[in-house]
Formats: C-alpha cells, structure tokens, sequence
C-alpha cells in the first residue's frame, strides 16, 4: 500500500541545506529535533508556502510537487492545515469568523460544529485579544480543521503552555485525530510531546531527516535503537525513579536529580534534557533555589560555537553531557576547555520518559 | 469664492480616487514585493515631500509643456492640470502610510489565509487591507488635505484662472493681493477647519486601530 503522504524536498537556504524525505500513513507523526534543525521550514515547504529546489510531495495520491517536471500546487489549493507556532488567528475576526475563514460562506452551521468540537461554543463571538492562550489554541486547531483537510501540519503549537494545559491539548488532539482521522505531522523539540501524540517519530538533524521510529522504540529498553546517537542532540539518561526524601528523585550513572514533583509511577524510566535546559552556574554568585537541589560538578570537554549559542560538552561522572548557552553570556564566563564548571537543571525541566506515558496522555 | 470652493471640490473628486488607489498599490509593493530598484521606486516616490513646490512645479511644466505627445494634450493651465498638480505632493504622505499599514500586518496571517484555500486577490481583500484599513484611511485623511491645501504647484502648472483653475488656496492669494482681507479670512477659516478634522480623524483612527488588536 502506498504512503498517505510521500514527501521528499530539498532546498539550499545560504548555507543551510535541507533535505527531507518524510512518509507517513493515516497517523499521527512527530517531527522532532533541534531548534534551528529545519523542522518548521520542512513544514513550510510541504504546505507550499516555500518552494523547494527540487523535490516530489505527493498526498492522498495527488502530485503537489514535482520539480523538476514543473509542477507546484499553491498552498490555497493543497488541502493540508496548519496551525502556527504563534496561532495566526485573525485578530479582526471573531471565532466564528476565524473557523468559517476556510469554509463556504453558508456552511456556518458547519463552523459551530467545530467551535463546539473543542468546546468555544460560549464564546463564538468574542475577538482572538479576548481569548486566553489554551482558548486560541483549539480555535486554531478548529480553524485548521473545519475545511477536513488531507493533512494537518502543527509548528511547535503548544510551545508557549505550561503542563496541566499542554497535557489536555494533546489530550484534544489526538481525540479530534481519531475522530477525523485526518493524520497529523506535529513539530516539536519536546520530547514529551513526541512520545505523548505521536504513533511516529521523525528525528531531523541538521536540515535532514537522521531516522524515523516507532514510538515505542523511544522508551522500549530493549530496544537496539539508540535514540541519543539517532539523535546527536539532548542529553537520555537510562535509570530509576524512586521516592525519597521529600521528593522524587531520578538515579542514574552519575548520581541523582530531583524531579518535579507532578511526575507519578515510580521504576525504571529514561530521562531527557535539552541541553538549553541546563545551566551554567555563575561562580560566586547565590544559586536559585529551583536549580540547588541539582547541582552538578563536570569539566569542560569542547566548546562548539554553533551562531548565536555555544554548545558546550562536559563531562560529569564519565557520562557526557550536553549543554546550550547563549552565546553573548558565554563569553563573559571566560571559559576554557579542560576547566571546571557546576551547572544545574530545574526539575521541571527534565522529562521523563517511560511506557506509562505512552498509554497516559 | 463660490467658484474656488467647487474647484477645489472638483479637484478633491478626482485625487482622493487616485490617492487611494496608486497610493495604496506602490504601498503595498514596497512593503511585500522585492524587486530591483525597490530603494530606488521609494526614493522617488518620497522625492516631492523634500523638493520645493517650485522646483516640482518647473519640472511638471517642462513634462507637461515640452515633452512630445504629453504636449499635444494641451493639459497646461487646463483644469486637468489643477487636478494632476496636488497629487505629486500629496501622493507621498499616502504612499508612506499604506506602505507602514501593511508591513503592521504579520504576513503568517496571510501565511495563514492562504493555507485555508485563499488565493492572492483573497487575501488582500479578507485578511491584509482590512487589518491596515485604518493606516489607510489616516493616510488619505492627511494626504488629502494636503492636496486641498496645494499651491506651489497648482500655480506652475495651472494658474491662477478664476472659475477654471483657481482653487481655494490660489482664491487666498489673490484676494490678499487685492487686499480683500475679510474674503481671504473666510477662505482660511474653512481651509484650517478642513485641516483640522483631518487631524482629528486620523487621531481617533489610531487609538481604534489598537482597541481590538491589543
């Protein structure tokens, strides 16, 4: 059986190439990686809002992209929804306007089926200035929706929520997925996200795609697929989840980090930072109650310099970690490469990921 | 006065149209098209707000007066000419606004409405002017009083002709000339009221701009 969507498009951006081939059924995949990585340009190329240098994308068994051989479908004519990293809500029109913008001008009964899908029907006629964040986004989610598009492309949608409400959006979302079945291709560089939706996980790297899982694969143990060195990015530490001392404590290797105290279940679990989730601590100055409890010791390995940050290897406890700090303030710490330095991670920071997560959504 | 005051409007007829809508597309162009010589387009267009109305008005006369075909209209000192006259100063102040209107607006809004099945056209029209309409309108509010206000150019090209191309700012000078104080305060006044409730309008059309967008 051939892919839902078939996608392969390359693109030169200065010195940036970006060369990625996706395929994927009626599913829900998760385009994950680093920032900068061209996760939201694969995004922009597939919705025909950029154009490709070459490539070939095919959805539903239509052509959209085919060059060379000259074809390119406009992205009002693809049938692939999007919802933005920052909403784009029309701000002059109210929620019904907004999720009608993609319908036919009499389908309003259409539209309220949708606002009443992810529960605004009080609020249909209120401006997007009056709505809270998690409000926008299942307006935007109902926006993108309404026209029952062939593909819905997420950009780091949730990005700017805390916790509780990011878990009921995933929540929301994956239940309007099994409803609709329309698949989903979602961007993100939060790995709880990923394991949380996605039934696939596409791995983006420097402007490619470095591998595509299962994702079970991610926090299945036994699996033979390292995921770090997948990756190269992030720091996964195998290990247990314990209670102890007032809190819940994550042991590895290299000893213990303290967790935030939502995460329940208890056992063996991975553990996942972003390496700009962990910071530098300044010498001499007072550390911040949240970064105390997870102070480390390391030494300096390498220190990258990758544009407006500096992407520094340490190694603490035989283990190596790696750390993200931007650029202006690193040079101001005067670092040097074989040096000391203690650095920490606040708990909330740290994602843990186990087969629980999976089923708990 | 009578006479002035139906030239003028006559005048105003023809160029708010013409502001709005040449105004508006070189707006639009220098704000979301890149093409070679953008700077070079813009610069020009900017070019009348810096030159003295004389300098300009010399320039029209020799385009209008000499230049083959053009020549042949026979346009100078016609009232076609008193139209024409106000808009090379006026067109900038337009220009300047439409074009600040739609770089305000956040182009993944259009991003957006192209990816619900808007082409171009669409766009425009539902999405990008309606959220700079107000810069719109306060850019036509102020350029159109600067048009009725011309008089530099205006003289140039078309005179000072009584019932044909003497328009209220010319109806001023030469009642002042003619030391008929009274008939050119008359003038004044209804030209510093039109004025003014320009500036008003385009006050009141930025505090709303910002009301449903905050």
């Amino acid at each position: 059986m051939s892919a839902w969507l078939e996608a392969s498009v390359s693109r030169k951006l200065g010195n940036f190439k970006l060369d990625a081939a996706i395929s994927m059924q009626r599913e829900i995949g998760v385009l994950f990686g680093p920032s900068g990585s061209g996760k939201s340009q694969t995004l922009r190329l597939l919705c025909g809002l950029a154009r490709p240098d070459s490539g070939d994308v095919r959805l539903n068994g239509r052509v959209l992209v085919q060059k060379p051989g000259g074809v390119f479908v406009p992205a009002s004519r693809r049938c692939i929804g999007v919802v933005f990293q920052n909403l784009a809500l029309f701000p002059h029109m109210t929620v019904l306007e907004n999720v009608l913008y993609g319908l036919k001008k009499e389908e309003t009964g259409r539209a309220c089926e949708w606002i009443e899908k992810v529960r605004m029907s009080e609020m249909k006629q209120r401006y997007p200035s009056q709505l809270s964040g998690g409000q926008r986004q299942r307006v935007a989610l109902a926006r993108a929706l309404a026209p029952l598009p062939d593909l819905l492309l997420l950009d780091e949608p949730f990005s700017a929520l805390d916790g509780p409400l990011r878990r009921n959006l995933r929540r929301e979302l994956k239940k309007l997925h099994r409803e609709t079945g329309i698949p989903i291709l979602y961007v993100t560089h939060h790995i709880e996200d990923a394991c949380a939706l996605g039934d696939r996980v596409f791995f983006m790297k420097q402007g490619k795609i470095s591998a595509t899982l299962p994702v079970e694969d991610l926090w299945n143990p036994e699996s033979q697929i390292d995921t770090w060195q997948l990756l190269g990015w992030g720091n996964l530490f195998r290990g247990e989840i314990a209670s102890s001392e007032g809190g819940v404590w994550f042991s590895w290797g290299g000893g213990k980090l303290l967790l935030s105290p939502s995460i329940t279940g208890r056992g063996e679990a991975r553990a996942f930072i972003a390496p700009h989730h962990v910071k530098i601590l300044y010498p001499h100055v007072p550390v911040d109650s949240q970064l105390a409890p997870n102070v480390m010791h390391g030494k300096i390995v390498e220190t990258v310099h990758l544009g407006g940050v500096a992407r520094v290897l340490v190694k603490i406890n035989n283990c190596q970690w790696q750390i993200e700090h931007p650029m202006e303030s690193y040079g101001g710490l005067d670092l040097h490469e074989g040096e000391d330095i203690r650095v920490s991670i606040r708990p909330r920071c740290i994602s843990v990921l186990r087969q629980c997560e999976k089923g708990g959504v | 006065m009578n006479a002035a005051f139906l030239i003028s409007l006559k005048v105003l007829a023809v160029d708010i149209p013409l502001l709005l809508i040449l105004g508006t597309s070189l707006g639009w162009l220098l704000a979301r098209r890149r093409f070679p010589g953008r700077e070079f387009v813009h610069l020009l267009v900017l070019l009348p707000i810096a030159l003295p109305p004389s300098v300009l008005g010399l320039y029209m006369l020799i385009l209008l007066g000499r230049a083959p075909l053009i020549h042949d209209l026979g346009l100078l000192f016609s009232f076609p000419a008193a139209a024409m006259a106000p808009l090379l100063p006026a067109l900038p102040i337009m220009v300047q606004a439409a074009r600040s209107g739609f770089l305000a607006v956040d182009e993944g809004l259009e991003d957006a409405a192209r990816t619900l099945g808007s082409g171009e056209l669409s766009v425009f029209y539902r999405v990008t002017f309606p959220l700079a309409r107000r810069f719109l309108l306060a850019g036509l509010a102020l350029s159109s009083a600067r048009a009725l206000g011309d008089f530099g150019v205006t003289l140039m090209i078309a005179g000072n002709m009584p019932g044909r191309t003497q328009t209220l700012p010319l109806y001023i000078f030469s009642r002042v000339e003619a030391l008929d104080l009274v008939s050119a305060h008359v003038a004044a006044v209804l030209l510093t009221f039109v004025g003014i409730a320009s500036l008003v309008l385009v006050r009141a059309l930025e505090g709303k701009s910002h009301e449903r967008l905050a």
